[in-house]
């Protein structure tokens, strides 16, 4: 089983239901029977990190690169993925194409 | 690279030629015309103070083409950093010059077709990034200042561009040639347009399919052949004609210097163009220049604010009124209300982000909240400064009857303040004042960057007023609030089931 790192930033003001794009990104996986475990346990060894910006100013991706973290992560913030426009109601299924790609499924 | 001085720019616009015509009249040398010296003035600010050590920190950037340091008005914002300085850079000029300096339409233009294009290439798999990079290049190398031509004449604003009356209503193509395209049209209240060494084109509206070449952008010399500009009138602009005093700002004019710029079967080579017909690309480049643009009004208009508050108390200290409470309160309102702005443009500045280009724009929401209130707040600064000053700001006779013999001593003698300050010192400050409030500078900031009605369409598109309902019916209890439940540790319809039972058998201490 895969194992992803969610990651959150603070969600003062987000533009984006972050709640809602992780339930629907976990729906998503389970629906195309991809074994993936989606976990906030900062101890667990996970294969790559989600990081959930709730806007695109990103604060999350800012201070984990500013903390030298695995440089392997997606970044969702707001409706961008990564260097990528997304609406939200597309993020869900962007990031399970994405997710696919990188674990080669 | 080499960075100009405020002289080196003023000597290369006499390298160039533009057709320029102001009161019926062809202006063959607009550099020596004293009607445009103004402006030209309050431009080479922006390139004076790059030279100075005291200002170079945020005056200077590194290209990140080159890796060269540049004037920052020729440069693509790297940063959250980058962002800070340029708004910190409009307030500095505003303060140097009390005035609009005019090259900041350009420097949105720049950073607003380098975002854009990126974008439209990856849709598309055009060039025109790789293009306008190269145009960069030479702006960087250049130092040159490209006037912001966004704005169409625009006609009957109920009919798209293509159904106007007049086809040159909004500027559009006429030809597809193999080495480039022919354009018709024009552009109007462009910023700064005569003292530019390039005109760089935008959009000016989102465009449907059927505008499709209407969807342009390009950069192409201020003189070009077909191209025409028609200076605009100002308050009290011919007073820079009367002598010095009256003007109120003769060294740096009154707003920018705007122009309508016609464009007559004008060529322009394919490697110049960065948007011919991507109409489903317009919205962004115009929200991004717009978002730019609308930023830079709560620095630009502060640093005037600080010559107006400076100006006010001035005054207000030779009539020897400064520390009558009315005025302490006035002062302070005028320097809240600009504190504000600031706050708002350093806001969105800070709360910017990484585009896919590389390029940093700033928070759009807050940009366009930044505009608004300078609508605003513009106005009831300038109010109270007229209020402060008196109304000798519009019934001061002229400079000419301070000057003449007959009429010298009996004015100097009305106008004198306390006791100490020279009294043309006062009228020189309280002609400034009404430069600054009475004229063409209050609708500039109503209209210039877009009318507050654009910066309302944008703040309710990006205010997310559905997660703001959703907040709402949490707290009113219409949706379930799970922090609640969890904080009282039970189901809510419960704990208020128990709470109304308390209630009804008087166990609540209070009865």
């Amino acid at each position: 089983m895969f194992s992803i790192g969610l990651r959150y930033c603070g969600g003062c003001n987000p533009q984006i239901d972050r709640s809602r794009v992780i339930r629907n990104l976990n729906k998503g996986l389970n629906k195309r029977g991809l074994k993936v475990d989606l976990t906030t346990d900062k101890e667990r060894a996970i294969d790559i990190v989600l990081l959930i910006n709730g806007c695109m100013h990103a604060c999350l991706e800012e201070e984990y690169r500013r903390e030298g973290n695995n440089p392997q992560f997606i970044s969702v913030k707001g409706e961008m993925v990564d260097d990528r426009y997304v609406e939200e109601k597309s993020i869900p299924g962007f990031l399970i194409k994405k997710i696919m790609n990188l674990f080669n499924t | 690279m080499t960075m100009m001085t405020g002289k080196d720019y003023i000597d290369s616009l006499r390298a160039l030629s533009p057709e320029v015509y102001f009161m019926g009249q062809k202006i063959s040398r607009i550099v020596d015309e004293p009607m445009f010296q103004p402006h030209i003035h309050a431009a080479a600010m922006t390139y004076e103070l790059a030279h100075d050590p005291e200002y170079e920190q945020i005056m200077t950037a590194t290209s990140h083409l080159t890796g060269e340091k540049v004037n920052r008005f020729t440069h693509i914002h790297q940063s959250i950093d980058d962002l800070v300085k340029k708004v910190r850079m409009m307030r500095l000029l505003g303060q140097k010059t009390g005035t609009c300096f005019q090259r900041c339409v350009g420097l949105d233009g720049l950073n607003g077709i380098y975002v854009t294009t990126y974008d439209i290439d990856q849709k598309y798999g055009t060039d025109y990034h790789e293009r306008f990079k190269k145009y960069l290049l030479e702006v960087q190398k250049n130092d040159w200042m490209p006037s912001g031509a966004m704005t169409d004449a625009r006609g009957d604003r109920s009919l798209r561009p293509s159904k106007q009356a007049h086809p040159d209503t909004y500027l559009h193509i006429k030809k597809r040639l193999e080495d480039g395209i022919v354009v018709s049209g024009i552009k109007a209240h462009i910023t700064g347009a005569i003292n530019s060494h390039e005109i760089l084109t935008m959009p000016t509206r989102t465009m449907g399919e059927e505008d499709r070449d209407f969807a342009l952008s390009f950069a192409i010399p201020a003189d070009t052949k077909g191209v025409t500009y028609i200076f605009s009138r100002q308050t009290n602009d011919t007073r820079r004609l009367d002598g010095v005093l009256d003007a109120g700002n003769p060294k740096y004019g009154i707003v920018g210097g705007e122009a309508i710029i016609i464009f007559k079967d004008v060529f322009v080579p394919w490697e110049r163009v960065f948007m011919a017909g991507e109409y489903d690309f317009t919205n962004e480049l115009v929200e991004t220049f717009a978002g730019y643009h609308r930023s830079n009004y709560g620095g630009c208009k502060v640093g005037l604010a600080d010559v107006v508050i400076g100006g006010s108390n001035w005054i207000a200290d030779a009539h020897g009124i400064n520390k009558a409470s009315h005025i302490v309160d006035k002062l302070t309102e005028m320097i809240a209300m600009a504190e504000t702005c600031w706050s708002c443009t350093l806001a969105c500045s800070y709360e910017g982000y990484r585009t896919p280009s590389g390029a940093y724009h700033i928070n759009p929401l807050l940009a366009n909240v930044t505009k608004l209130n300078i609508t605003r707040m513009v106005y009831e600064w300038m109010r109270l400064a007229q209020d402060i000053a008196g109304g000798k700001i519009i019934t001061l006779p002229s400079e000419k009857d301070f000057e003449s013999p007959e009429t010298m001593e009996i004015l100097t003698e009305c106008f004198a303040g306390k006791e100490g300050v020279p009294p043309m010192d006062i009228i020189k400050m309280l002609r400034l004042i009404e430069n600054m409030s009475v004229g063409a500078g209050l609708p500039e900031a109503m209209h210039g960057a877009g009318s507050p009605a654009a910066q309302k369409i944008m703040i309710a598109r990006r205010s997310g007023i559905d997660r703001k309902m959703e907040l709402a019916k949490i707290i009113a209890g219409i949706r379930k609030d799970t922090y609640f439940e969890d904080i009282i540790g039970k189901d809510e319809a419960a704990h208020w089931d128990e709470v109304k039972k308390k209630i009804k058998e008087k166990k609540v201490q209070i009865y």
